[in-house]
């Protein structure tokens, strides 16, 4: 196990006994809990909702040929431009991030398509799982970003969500609720602050 | 140093800023209430986030000891600083050690606490701020004086002016989105020149031992991601013991903080990218001493959503830069007088102690108690001012004596009908500046009790 080269092991010895003198009084057990989010209805309209809310944009395809249609239609991968896709059958791709040997070359990547696993209805969120990018900043250099769902992998809340990952195998997973925003400058809200400046989930059945 | 009452004054000059600032914040109040009603349980979502975060504080030493095992067998580094000099030094040492001088970085309160930036600036590197707030701040080389926006206090025509001198946008350019649209093509070259990168940290999970950070303008990402250095840092306090209860954490922080179902991006780290090393630095500073404290320990489970500072009327009304705290508000009130009671003195007492901050928060810190319980360490150890000791002595001795207390009301109601502007607007008593008596009651009610007792019919209560 590699540890602490400056500071070391004494200033970690000496933090960890004296957070061992707290004060914490009352019932310190660790809580049994269940919060369910109820009385959302139809879990796939409700997820459009809510990501609509923030900024994003909701497609209810009725399959996979149907959501590849739907992008064709919009426009939104006409070229020019770098496309990088990891779902081929849906969207097909000119720019292979997978062969890029930095990251910085996804740079001028104008739209992303990726798999998310899990899509909460709460929130308008996606799981995106990005254990197996080559490079998970591709998510955040693209100009705009297509998250593809599966309709039964829409859950209704956060709780339910943690229930279905396991956290064994990934290095690194995303919730992504709508495109990246700022309201810094007098609470005004802008889209498209640092990261991808929309973003599309296509929901598949 | 000026005290919170005199710097406020100074903020409420500018009447036309000051309700803007007030209106400002009050809207994102607004929003958290609307977001807040739709989540059914939310008040037993409150109270479990409050008993997991004393079951984790409770035993903290060994979830940091899971969490850094788990972080380490996943690549990443752990170090521990003491204090906020370790800390910085630290962070120092790592960036020298790969020759990097140039850091992007994205926001993290515990870095304003610790004064890293200007520690790096003055040892030769150049730190880039990458939250757009922040950004704007730095700039105008100022601290941030909201925990969540930090430049709320800036209209965007001074934002505009920034810009215009450090970034060339055109003069007199005020427009949000164009503005936003400058950083981000200024930054967007920083993140892909930057050889180190530094975030905060949201929580810490214990059993799997990754970060988690939730940003809404994806910086943090840019930064975790892109750089073949990541350096985390953290307080002690950020440990979860499971990743079930970021559900609970999450559902609360957006709604809460910005009034968001949830922020745009909520990344879980597991150690580094391929080819990237990844530093978690966990810092103490301070955390351990209040988690000593048998009346003030619950500070440590602040989130540091800024609900507090949104809905506090002081803070709504004089703005983050009259607390001479790095965090202001609430909050920041209760977090002060642990760093330095006798500096801070004037913090506590900025407040109405209206239970507002305690009302929204997330995790149930009963802030506004705190306040109070702050007030009377503060009389305590003898920092209160001469005119306030004077003036509390001799209440507290006209109120023990029950004959001395109805004398003096009667004297009271007497002279204040004679002479009333002079006994509350003079200068000693600046409690009069801003405010004006109710009419008083010609009798007290205790004759008027006793003459309803008499007659059975309720006296009249006015002349």
């Amino acid at each position: 196990m590699k540890t602490a080269r400056v500071g070391g092991q004494t200033a970690k010895q000496a933090i960890l006994s004296r957070l061992k003198e707290h004060a914490v009084a009352g019932d310190t057990a660790y809580p049994a809990y269940s919060h369910p989010h109820t009385g959302q209805g139809d879990l796939r309209q409700a997820f459009k909702g809510v990501l609509e809310s923030v900024g994003g944009e909701c497609w209810l395809a009725g399959d996979r040929a149907g959501a590849r249609e739907m992008l064709a239609a919009s426009g939104l991968m006409s070229p020019p431009g770098q496309f990088c896709s990891y779902v081929e059958d849906i969207a097909p791709g000119n720019f292979d991030a997978e062969a890029a040997a930095d990251v910085r070359e996804c740079r001028d990547v104008r739209v992303a398509v990726l798999k998310g696993e899990i899509g909460v209805a709460e929130n308008g969120a996606v799981w995106v799982d990005a254990t197996r990018l080559r490079h998970r900043g591709l998510l955040f250099l693209a100009e705009s970003l297509v998250l593809v769902v599966d309709g039964n992998a829409i859950v209704p809340d956060m709780e339910s969500a943690y229930a279905r990952i396991d956290f064994g195998p990934v290095r690194s997973g995303y919730f992504i609720s709508g495109p990246s925003k700022t309201a810094d400058i007098e609470q005004c809200l802008v889209i498209g602050a640092h990261g991808a400046r929309s973003l599309v989930v296509i929901v598949i059945g | 140093m000026k005290s919170h009452a005199v710097l406020a004054a100074g903020f409420l000059k500018d009447a036309g800023r000051a309700r803007w600032h007030d209106e400002a914040l009050w809207y994102v109040r607004e929003k958290r209430d609307r977001l807040v009603r739709s989540v059914p349980g939310w008040e037993e979502l409150r109270d479990t986030a409050h008993a997991i975060k004393r079951h984790a504080l409770a035993n903290l030493s060994s979830y940091l000891e899971e969490f850094e095992r788990n972080a380490a067998a996943r690549g990443a580094v752990v170090h521990y600083a003491a204090d906020a000099g370790e800390h910085n030094r630290m962070i120092l040492d790592i960036l020298r050690a790969r020759g990097a001088r140039l850091l992007a970085k994205s926001k993290s309160m515990l870095t304003e606490e610790c004064g890293l930036n200007d520690f790096l600036e003055s040892n030769g590197v150049e730190v880039v701020e990458t939250d757009l707030g922040e950004r704007i701040i730095q700039f105008a080389r100022e601290r941030p004086s909201h925990i969540v926006m930090p430049a709320i206090h800036k209209k965007k025509e001074e934002v505009g002016e920034i810009f215009h001198r450090h970034l060339g946008t055109a003069a007199g350019e005020s427009d949000p989105t164009a503005l936003t649209r400058a950083a981000r093509v200024h930054l967007r070259e920083k993140f892909l020149a930057a050889p180190a990168g530094l975030s905060g940290v949201n929580f810490a999970v214990a059993e799997t031992g990754a970060i988690i950070i939730c940003t809404n303008e994806g910086n943090a990402d840019l930064v975790t991601s892109l750089p073949d250095v990541h350096i985390a840092v953290m307080g002690v306090e950020k440990l979860i013991p499971r990743s079930r209860d970021l559900s609970v954490f999450l559902r609360l922080l957006a709604r809460s903080a910005t009034g968001q179902p949830v922020t745009a991006y909520t990344s879980h780290l597991l150690g580094p990218r391929p080819g990237q090393e990844m530093h978690i630095v966990i810092v103490d500073n301070g955390r351990s001493d209040i988690l000593k404290s048998a009346r003030f320990h619950r500070a440590a489970f602040c989130l540091r959503c800024a609900a507090c500072l949104n809905t506090c009327p002081v803070f709504r009304r004089s703005g983050g830069h009259t607390y001479n705290y790095v965090i202001p508000g609430p909050i920041g009130t209760i977090l002060a007088p642990h760093r330095d009671l006798k500096k801070y003195k004037d913090m506590p007492f900025a407040s109405s102690l209206c239970g507002s901050c305690s009302a929204v928060c997330p995790v149930k810190i009963d802030i506004h108690r705190q306040i109070v319980l702050w007030r009377n360490e503060i009389v305590e150890a003898g920092y209160l001012g001469r005119v306030k000791s004077a003036v509390l002595k001799t209440a507290t001795a006209v109120m023990r004596n029950a004959r001395i207390f109805t004398a003096a009301g009667a004297l009271g109601r007497r002279a204040l009908r004679l002479a009333p502007r002079f006994f509350y607007n003079n200068r000693l008593t600046i409690w009069g500046k801003t405010r004006d008596l109710p009419q008083l009651p010609a009798r007290s009610f205790r004759s008027q009790y006793k003459a309803y007792r008499k007659t059975g019919k309720a006296g009249e209560s006015r002349d």
